[in-house]
């Protein structure tokens, strides 16, 4: 039993893990350095599974990295930097010391500085990589540009963030490639599809912020450079794919526009061109002038079967798109002062709308409120003194609610003063069988073409009223289950029946689409399917039988709570009824 | 001394010499104490005798030859004095000549280029190279060859040196700019790669190849998505339903948090049982004065007891006794064992079971800790000493859902939200801001001007 003895915790996962302090060490670096480093070369601490076996048999809470890892550190030219400045530092507070003003200002012109363009390479090899993560820096940079210039963080990251942040919003207007959009409590969701990619990302109210004290700002600020610089890459590439100039140009002729009696009075000059960039209202300059739009249609290739209703599939969608893109195109919006601007504008002038708003507002509005051709002026006040007879007077909820419902919606919901409809997420997918608000039926039943129900004569004959929602109510149901898994579950259900109950026979219902000879025909269709349907449940083995009877369980379970929660809302919508007619008659 | 003295008497009694320069020096040769020197050796001569006023006028006699071109005192007096007619004669004239003839007075050289001419009598030395060339030959032959060369198309070899070498990299020399500088240029940072010319050993070797990032490093630490979307119910405006089930979830961690602090308090509490009541008290104060026998006397009994058993021996017969009952329940046991086996063939059906039954569970269990596993991912791991704690939930009670976007009043922090979804994805750890331990106790004065008023 010879060989040498092993030795604990020289082997295994003890060797594969360095400890925080001991990486620092190894690398020469402060904390703070260290922690800079990990950030920008995306190196992220990792919890060992073994914890006591990688601590050498400590169970004290220690934050490890992979050995390789650090390893890795070892060899970037960026901590060579953080030296340098390390040392230029010690340097200068020894000149202020000093007094040595031309020693202070020699070393201020060598500052060492370092690029991080190497590391973005080196991190995301493609373009696609880093487009796929620019969801966090969006995100970042949008909170950062509305930081006021307290001293929090750096002045010209703030600007850089601004920058930034203006040139996507115009890259994303000019591609029209926005999606979805959400009024949280928190701030805006959006969501846009760039080059195949879907990226969401959050912006923050206007003026919202109170600096939370438990947040380490270094932190965020060295995400931020590393995002920064990311992000003006990314700009950079779409601004090449849409043909754009790159530091943003205005068309010239927007440009002769936008020229403003007193622009000295609203921006410093280096300012201004920023400005009216941010206010989105006109297009940009392109590097080889082409027509507007110009159409890209699919390459039509010979197919057969099963490909070609693909194709057509794929086609109708692309058709549905161009026509989501177009959504306000050739309308003529005006923008009240208590409106959020910004965001209103880069919705508006994503979907092709044009938009204006008071001058003294901001910079770049390029027509009055008196121009008579507006159709739409967006107010957020209970009335209005004076009003144009030829346009609509909405809230502003009524461009969200429209983008996400890929369709302009009636306008009489939204008039000055009504109560509004609830604005829905549209980030939540319902599968079928899940509960889905009255609201959102409605406003399916509106995208399948349907008229709406008229609800003006609630007050009048409530019943009547409910009746017709029930109807409404019936009809979704009946589409939905126009899907073989409903009918399936139908018939079960009246399986289930049969069994519990004694055979009962029921008039049947005429429907209206089934009174004609081709409703007839597609009853009859309807009915084969579901024999066929149950015939095969006959034959199913046991073992799948099993699965399926699992699978229909729990699909009755989330109808049961469907409708027990559609229940509950009618309860609620019936007390709150009562309640505003009880309000009525003390009015009265 | 007498000698020096005469020497510059005769320098001085010159005919006719006038000195360039004031002598300011000669009060100072009397000046100043005499030095007793024995002149019997000659070297003392040497040494201590004054030459000084001597070199002086050679070098007042050279420097009048060069400075005016012979001696002052030989010079005739028109050169030397002119008679002092005032300047604004001389002032006058040039302007009028200017204003007629321009030219003339250009071609005039200026004032300052006479003052600079060279006019010493000595002439400057004469320059043999300006007329002929050392080595014109073998030069000329060089210069035939290499233009021979450059017609054929082969560069010297320095020229060639000089193209062989990189190019200097002047940007990172010059100033880097900061990263968050706001006009920062940006460029195509994917496009047409830069390809490396170098040679890819002598780039290993000298360090300067990057290296390679480990492809395990490109997977993220969580599966999480970077912006995660609030609830529906956390809309400006939301759906009653959606809206009460954030509440309801609001409200479950609120209990939870609540439930955990009564835990806490719970276990600090007082117990009733442990506060001292009269009866306590006494017991504690007679404690050990009344004498216990009871103990004692068990544990003496207990000893013999243990002592006696060990004492005994055991006979041969029960010995023989011991091994045969050993030898008869052994082969008992074999049988019931051989019995138990035959057993189980009828018992075939419900052993399957049992074995279906344990398999099912195993089965579960896989699925069960894949599930975890699967669920860990999107977890956030414990990275340090402090644990991750989410973040409060954004709720607006049903009295501050606002009507109108107008009157609407944010809820919670971006800032924080970004923050904590960063600390969730782990990619960065927990931590708490490090507190101001003081080090010194604080020392409180009074100052002495306070004190007087008090």
């Amino acid at each position: 039993m010879g060989g040498l003895q092993k030795k604990k915790y020289e082997r295994g996962s003890a060797t594969n893990y360095i400890t925080r302090n001991k990486a620092r060490k190894k690398l020469q670096l402060s904390l703070a350095d260290f922690r800079r480093l990990c950030i920008l070369k995306g190196i992220y601490p990792h919890e060992p599974k073994h914890k006591k076996k990688v601590n050498k048999g400590s169970t004290a809470p220690r934050t490890f990295y992979l050995f390789k890892d650090i390893r890795f550190l070892l060899h970037e030219p960026i901590v060579r930097k953080f030296r340098e400045y390390k040392v230029f530092v010690r340097k200068l507070r020894k000149a202020y010391g000093k007094a040595e003003w031309t020693g202070v200002e020699r070393l201020r012109d060598n500052k060492p500085g370092y690029k991080l363009d190497h590391i973005i390479k080196e991190r995301y090899p493609t373009f696609i990589d880093a487009l796929r993560d620019i969801d966090d820096a969006l995100s970042m940079c949008f909170l950062f540009s509305t930081f006021a210039r307290t001293g929090k963080c750096h002045v010209q990251t703030i600007t850089l963030c601004r920058r930034l942040t203006v040139e996507w919003m115009n890259y994303v207007v000019t591609s029209r490639s926005l999606r979805k959009v959400f009024l949280s409590i928190k701030g805006i969701y959006y969501q846009a599809e760039v080059l195949g990619q879907l990226i969401t990302w959050l912006v923050p109210y206007q003026f919202a912020h109170d600096h939370p004290t438990d947040v380490d700002y270094r932190v965020m600020a060295t995400f931020t450079e590393m995002y920064t610089t990311l992000f003006g890459f990314i700009n950079f590439r779409l601004y090449q794919t849409l043909n754009l100039v790159y530091p943003p140009k205005l068309d010239s002729k927007a440009e002769s526009e936008l020229k403003a009696e007193h622009e000295e009075d609203y921006a410093m000059d280096s300012e201004s061109y920023l400005e009216k960039l941010s206010a989105l209202s006109a297009s940009l300059a392109r590097v080889v002038a082409t027509a507007e739009e110009e159409e890209n249609q699919l390459d039509l290739f010979p197919t057969e079967g099963e490909d070609q209703e693909n194709m057509q599939a794929r086609e109708k969608e692309q058709k549905e798109q161009e026509a989501q893109k177009r959504l306000f195109e050739g309308l003529k919006f005006f923008l009240n002062r208590e409106v959020p601007r910004e965001s209103l504008a880069f919705i508006l002038r994503c979907f092709g709308a044009e938009v204006s708003w008071d001058k003294s507002l901001c910079i770049g509005g390029t027509y009055e409120v008196t121009d008579e051709t507006i159709t739409h002026q967006i107010v957020d006040r209970p009335d209005m003194d004076k009003q144009y007879i030829n346009r609509y007077y909405i809230q502003p909820q009524w461009v969200f609610d429209s983008v996400n419902a890929q369709m302009r919606l009636p306008v009489e919901d939204y008039f000055l003063g009504t109560t509004l409809p609830p604005h829905l997420s549209p980030f939540v997918e319902e599968k079928d069988g899940d509960y889905v608000p009255p609201e959102k039926l409605k406003l399916m039943a509106l995208q399948r073409g349907e008229k709406p129900v008229q609800e003006d004569e609630e007050e009048e004959d409530e019943e009547e009223e409910e009746e017709d929602d029930d109807e409404e109510e019936d009809d979704d149901v009946d589409d939905e289950e126009l899907t073989e898994e409903k009918n399936l579950k139908k018939l079960e259900g009246t399986r289930a029946q049969g069994k519990t109950l004694a055979v009962k026979v029921t008039p049947g219902k005429v429907k209206p689409w089934e009174t004609g000879s081709v409703g007839n025909k597609v009853r009859l269709e309807q009915e084969e399917k579901a024999e066929e349907k149950r015939l095969a449940i006959m034959m199913m083995k046991k073992k799948e039988k099993y699965l399926y009877d699992k699978i229909m369980f729990g699909k009755k379970r989330t109808t049961r709570e469907v409708n027990k929660l559609t229940a509950k809302r009618k309860a609620h919508e019936d007390a709150s009824k009562a309640q505003k007619k009880q309000k009525k008659a003390k009015k009265q | 001394m007498a000698a020096v003295k005469r020497l510059k008497r005769v320098a001085a009694a010159q005919p006719g010499f006038i000195s360039f320069k004031s002598s300011a020096g000669s009060d100072d040769l009397n000046s100043g104490q005499r030095k007793r020197v024995n002149k019997n050796k000659k070297k003392n001569w040497n040494k201590h005798s004054d030459i000084q006023d001597v070199e002086e006028f050679l070098d007042d006699v050279r420097l009048q030859e060069r400075a005016t071109g012979g001696l002052i005192s030989e010079k005739p007096d028109d050169s030397l004095f002119f008679v002092d007619i005032g300047e604004q004669r001389k002032y006058v004239q040039p302007e009028v000549q200017e204003g007629k003839k321009g030219k003339k007075s250009k071609s005039r050289p200026l004032r300052i280029d006479l003052i600079l001419q060279h006019d010493s009598l000595v002439p400057p030395p004469k320059d043999i190279l300006a007329h002929q060339q050392p080595n014109a030959k073998k030069l000329r032959r060089i210069a035939e060859n290499a233009a021979k060369l450059a017609a054929m198309g082969v560069l010297p070899r320095r020229q060639k040196r000089l193209l062989n070498r990189r190019p200097a990299i002047t940007a990172s020399k010059s100033k880097t700019a900061a990263n968050n500088f706001p006009d920062r240029p940006y460029y195509d940072l994917w496009g047409g790669d830069a390809k490396e010319t170098a040679d890819p050993y002598y780039l290993e070797q000298t360090g300067k190849k990057r290296v390679k990032r480990p492809e395990k490093l490109n997977s993220k630490p969580s599966v999480l998505p970077a912006v995660e979307v609030i609830a529906p119910g956390g809309s400006y405006n939301p759906d009653f339903f959606s809206h009460q089930a954030l509440l309801l979830e609001a409200h479950e961690v609120e209990v939870k948090r609540e439930r955990a602090e009564l835990r806490i308090e719970r276990q600090l509490a007082v117990n009733r049982d442990d506060t001292a009541t009269e009866e306590t008290v006494f017991q504690e104060l007679v404690e050990g004065l009344v004498e216990e026998e009871e103990d004692e006397d068990e544990e003496e009994e207990d000893v013999s007891i243990r002592g006696g058993l060990q004492q005994e021996k055991k006979t041969e017969k029960e010995r023989r006794r011991e091994r045969a009952d050993k030898i008869k329940s052994q082969q008992k046991q074999a049988a019931r064992v051989f019995t138990d086996k035959k057993q189980q063939l009828f018992q075939l059906r419900s052993i399957q079971a049992t074995l279906k039954r344990g398999e099912q569970q195993t089965r579960e269990r896989v699925a069960q800790r894949k599930a975890n596993q699967e669920a860990e991912k999107s977890m956030p791991r414990r990275l340090g000493r402090l644990r991750f704690q989410a973040q409060d939930l954004e709720v607006q009670l049903s009295d501050e859902i606002p009507g109108s976007l107008r009157t609407l009043k944010p809820e919670g922090s971006v800032l924080k939200d970004r923050f904590k979804s960063m600390q969730k994805r782990n990619m960065i750890e927990p931590r708490e801001r490090a507190k101001f331990k003081r080090r010194h106790k604080v020392k409180y004065v009074e100052k002495r001007a306070f004190r007087e008023i008090t």
